[in-house]
């Protein structure tokens, strides 16, 4: 929950002779305020997909877009290149990344993934690929990283092998598993794998992955390159790119780390071919590397990628900084999964160790939730008429595969639940109250489509 | 206006926006700072930047509703208001995107798939203006030539006098092209050059490809929609792309891509793939992933804003006009320069010569100079080096690229004036200044 006031007990105001203590941290009244701004009702479990954004943080950014708005030559020409660099300064020593020049903020992973995949796509058109030559991903990558390897691989004649994750899942050695037997395939009628994509925390289902292993993995198995998509993985997890060793690795600053919308850091490991990578918004920047390139993609907003020192003027307002923020919102996101596991009688998609901020919880399988259509109308009737946000999951069942049951059925349906530090324990009740409503009112997702 | 009727006066409103209304929007510029360089980053007025945070603030207070119920209608709301504003025949033809360098990537990553894809074959070419943007060149080598194209570039006469000259120019590379045997697949043309600034006679420019039977037009209109008259119908060209926080008062950035629609326009895509790939260039450049997207949604209060103005856009766009041909000439006078072209051939910014004695003799003077006048004497405004040609006599190689936006006063420009003079009285030189006085890297 909201992080406890460590002034409990010392409220005695009775000797004034003494002085009062100043919080060295931030207190829940402080943290209320700082999110004071998100809509008051609506119980937000669904951290994940956009993030949130502190007031002050805010505040640094609206100061930033006036700076610029009042001269904006003299921004341009005096702030702006070096307020980019100092917040890739911050990012490269959160991320134990050896270089500043290995650190590039962009947009989002998104834009991240096309860049890493139009050089791919290029190398396939330049002939350095040879066609049939394969991108390696996992089943449940994000749609966007799906849809970009059909723009930039598969359109210059690469092929792609989807590594299916078991889930539920009830151990990293399932997952590794897979991974190699989708490696084995890859390489069987003489393909080389030039790519693995691979995700540190899946999107949907969510699951943190064992990336270490896996960036080991493709490297005995020489595999030539990896990316490795973290897009919720800073603020939420630790990140050493160090220790991951992968040659790609993004993730969002806007989903667990508190900048406003939106940006993103790529880092890019020294190499002869880092060099070859470009943004693909050119600017007379073009060439001077992508950290470069990115800081200047034409006349924009630029501020989102300015506020990371105020970013971290708010995360040191916590006990343990952003690890004791992490480390809260992980305890805490378990034990919610548990209590609404308990209370709807049904299961947790992973173990607590394979979750970060955000865990899997099976929904009752009376709701019938059969099909995708069926996930989104769950969806939108839990935000219309709950006021509950919390993005689902339909688990489509394996012909001949035994699914996990609950005493109705199989469990077909999850949430992804997350926890963020304004989060109170009425947000998880009120999502165990609605779904226990519809249990209990007889309801079933078809039915709902109509109301 | 008889206000002493028996009856209750009513005050009647104004029609139209006030002059200290339109200071009061932009009362928030720095203060001390003459801003005639309204053609590098724009403007926008206080009203619209509020609208701009309320936006924002719904975002942030509850992002899945908006991304689920606001954000695509708000965004067909401001391709629909483009597409009137620019007479396409289809708000399909209509896409938002951050910026013109967007625009340029998206068109010229096309082409470098009809490379790859052997549509077109190496040594064909695309044919440019020498004074295309930088970003815009070095877009043309990332994609164009990368993927086996050749450039012809296409010089502009400066000072120009007319728009024959700058045709002749266009011709002849044409016809030297055809001669060698290439073939010309894509034509990138200014509406309005950016350095120097001229007003390029579109419509007969395309005209001309069409007849040489180019493949694609593309007009880069930078600095088009509030600043020339923007009529897709009318100009012809395949692609015109043209920002809107420069001269139409968006805050940064959105800018229009317009794609005639032929069979070819299904296939141009956003760079930033997404969930929306495949589902038309509008389509995929509405959802980038998760962004601001506010700056884009604000299109139709920009419409409101515009028309408090007499005449509107068109309004705003002939005294702009009008008003930095005056200031222009003043200048000119003062100097006892010239301007760069004459009054039809530029828009809302025209070029006046700076006094020979401060001997700007290169690009590197041109900056050294512009961050000069910046900083002793608040004075915002490009300055261009323009190279001397063969023969030429004492030619003039100093231009400053003034503009007029509604926000600018005279005394802006008798500031400017008045620095100039100085630096003349003064005997300032550019060399007097250290290469190192720029802040660039």
């Amino acid at each position: 929950m909201q992080h406890e006031d460590p002034r409990n007990g010392e409220s005695d105001h009775r000797s004034s002779k003494k002085p009062k203590l100043s919080s060295k941290f931030i207190t829940e009244s402080d943290i209320r305020d700082e999110f004071s701004h998100h809509h008051p009702r609506v119980a937000r479990i669904n951290n994940g997909s956009f993030g949130s954004c502190p007031g002050s943080v805010l505040t640094a950014q609206r100061h930033l877009q006036l700076q610029f708005l009042r001269q904006p030559d003299a921004f341009y020409f005096n702030t702006l290149r070096d307020g980019i660099t100092a917040s890739r300064k911050i990012i490269k020593d959160f991320i134990n990344a050896d270089h500043v020049d290995e650190v590039s903020l962009v947009d989002n992973a998104t834009t991240a993934a096309a860049i890493v995949l139009q050089r791919i796509g290029r190398s396939f058109a330049e002939g350095k690929f040879q066609k049939n030559d394969t991108v390696l991903m996992l089943h449940c990558a994000f749609q966007a990283v799906k849809k970009s390897i059909q723009a930039y691989v598969t359109r210059a004649g690469g092929s792609v092998i989807e590594v299916r994750l078991p889930f539920p899942v009830n151990s990293e050695e399932e997952i590794i598993s897979e991974f190699k037997k989708s490696i084995e395939e890859g390489k069987s009628n003489g393909r080389k794998i030039r790519l693995a994509i691979i995700d540190h925390i899946t999107s949907m289902p969510s699951l943190v992955i064992p990336v270490k292993e896996l960036v080991r993995i493709c490297r005995a198995e020489g595999i030539e390159q990896v990316f490795v998509d973290a897009a919720h993985a800073i603020g939420s997890v630790k990140v050493d790119v160090k220790e991951v060793g992968a040659d790609f690795y993004v993730s969002n600053l806007h989903k667990w780390f508190f900048c406003p919308p939106s940006v993103a850091f790529l880092y890019c490991k020294k190499s002869t071919s880092s060099s070859d990578l470009h943004h693909p918004v050119v600017s007379h920047e073009y060439g001077n590397g992508l950290p470069v390139e990115s800081a200047w993609i034409g006349t924009r907003d630029y501020s989102s990628q300015l506020v990371v020192p105020a970013v971290l003027e708010f995360v040191n307002r916590f006990e343990g900084g952003i690890d004791g923020i992490m480390k809260r919102n992980h305890d805490q996101v378990v034990k919610m999964g548990k209590m609404l596991m308990e209370s709807w009688g049904t299961n947790l998609g992973s173990p607590p160790e394979m979750s970060a901020a955000m865990i899997m919880v099976g929904l009752p399988s009376r709701l019938c939730l059969n099909s995708e259509e069926d996930a989104v109308t769950l969806r939108s009737h839990l935000r219309d008429r709950y006021e509950v946000e919390v993005p689902i999951f339909h688990q489509v069942s394996k012909d001949g595969e035994e699914g996990v049951r609950d005493k109705d059925g199989f469990i077909s349906g999850y949430v992804r639940i997350s926890h963020q530090v304004y989060n109170t324990l009425e947000d998880y009740e009120k999502l165990r109250d609605a779904v226990n409503q519809l249990v209990e009112d007889g309801k079933t997702c078809k039915m709902l489509y109509t109301e | 206006m008889n206000s002493t009727s028996i009856s209750a006066a009513v005050t009647p409103q104004p029609l139209f926006i006030t002059p200290a209304e339109v200071c009061s929007e932009f009362s928030y510029h720095h203060p001390s700072v003459a801003r005639i360089n309204n053609g590098g980053f724009g403007c926008c007025p206080s009203s619209l930047i509020s609208y701009q945070r309320q936006i924002q603030m719904q975002w942030l207070r509850q992002p899945d509703e908006f991304f689920f119920n606001q954000l695509q209608p708000g965004m067909l709301r401001s391709r629909n208001v483009i597409k009137d504003l620019i007479n396409a025949d289809h708000v399909d033809e209509v896409s938002i995107v951050d910026n013109v360098s967007t625009a340029i990537s998206i068109v010229l990553q096309h082409m470098a798939w009809g490379f790859a894809e052997g549509k077109f074959h190496s040594g064909d070419a695309t044919v440019m203006f020498h004074c295309a943007y930088g970003a815009v060149k070095k877009s043309v080598e990332a994609y164009f030539v990368r993927a086996g194209g050749y450039v012809i570039e296409v010089p502009l006469p400066f000072p120009v006098n007319s728009d024959d000259e700058i045709l002749q120019e266009f011709r002849q590379a044409l016809d030297k092209s055809k001669q060698n045997g290439r073939r010309v697949r894509l034509a990138i043309i200014d509406h309005v050059t950016f350095m120097p600034t001229v007003v390029m006679p579109v419509k007969q420019l395309v005209s001309i490809c069409r007849e040489a039977g180019i493949d694609h037009v593309f007009i880069d209109a930078a600095h088009g929609i509030g600043c020339v008259d923007v009529d897709m119908k009318q100009i012809g060209a395949d692609f015109y792309t043209s920002n809107l926080h420069k001269w139409l008062f968006c805050p940064p950035s959105a800018a229009f891509l317009y794609c005639r629609k032929s069979n070819q326009s299904s296939a141009l895509h956003h760079p930033v793939v997404t969930h929306q790939y495949g589902n038309g260039l509008a389509t995929e450049s509405s959802w980038i992933g998760t962004r601001d997207y506010s700056a884009q949604l604000v299109v139709p209060k920009v419409l409101e804003f515009v028309n408090r103005f007499e005449g509107g856009i068109d309004g705003i766009k002939r005294r702009n006009h009008d008003a930095v041909v005056d200031m222009g000439e003043m200048l000119a006078k003062a100097w006892g320069t010239q301007l760069g072209c004459p009054p039809h051939m530029c828009s809302s910014m025209v070029m006046v010569g700076l006094p020979a004695c401060l001997h700007v003799s290169s690009d590197q003077d041109s900056w050294k100079l512009r961050t000069y006048l910046r900083d002793k004497f608040g004075v915002e405004v490009s300055i261009y080096y323009r190279p001397p040609k063969d023969g030429e006599v004492g030619p003039l190689t100093g231009y400053a690229r003034i503009s007029y936006q509604v926000y600018n006063k005279v005394d802006d420009y008798y500031k400017f004036r008045d620095a100039i003079n100085q630096l003349v009285h003064d005997a300032f030189t550019c060399a007097s200044l250290p290469d190192s006085y720029i802040r660039l890297v």
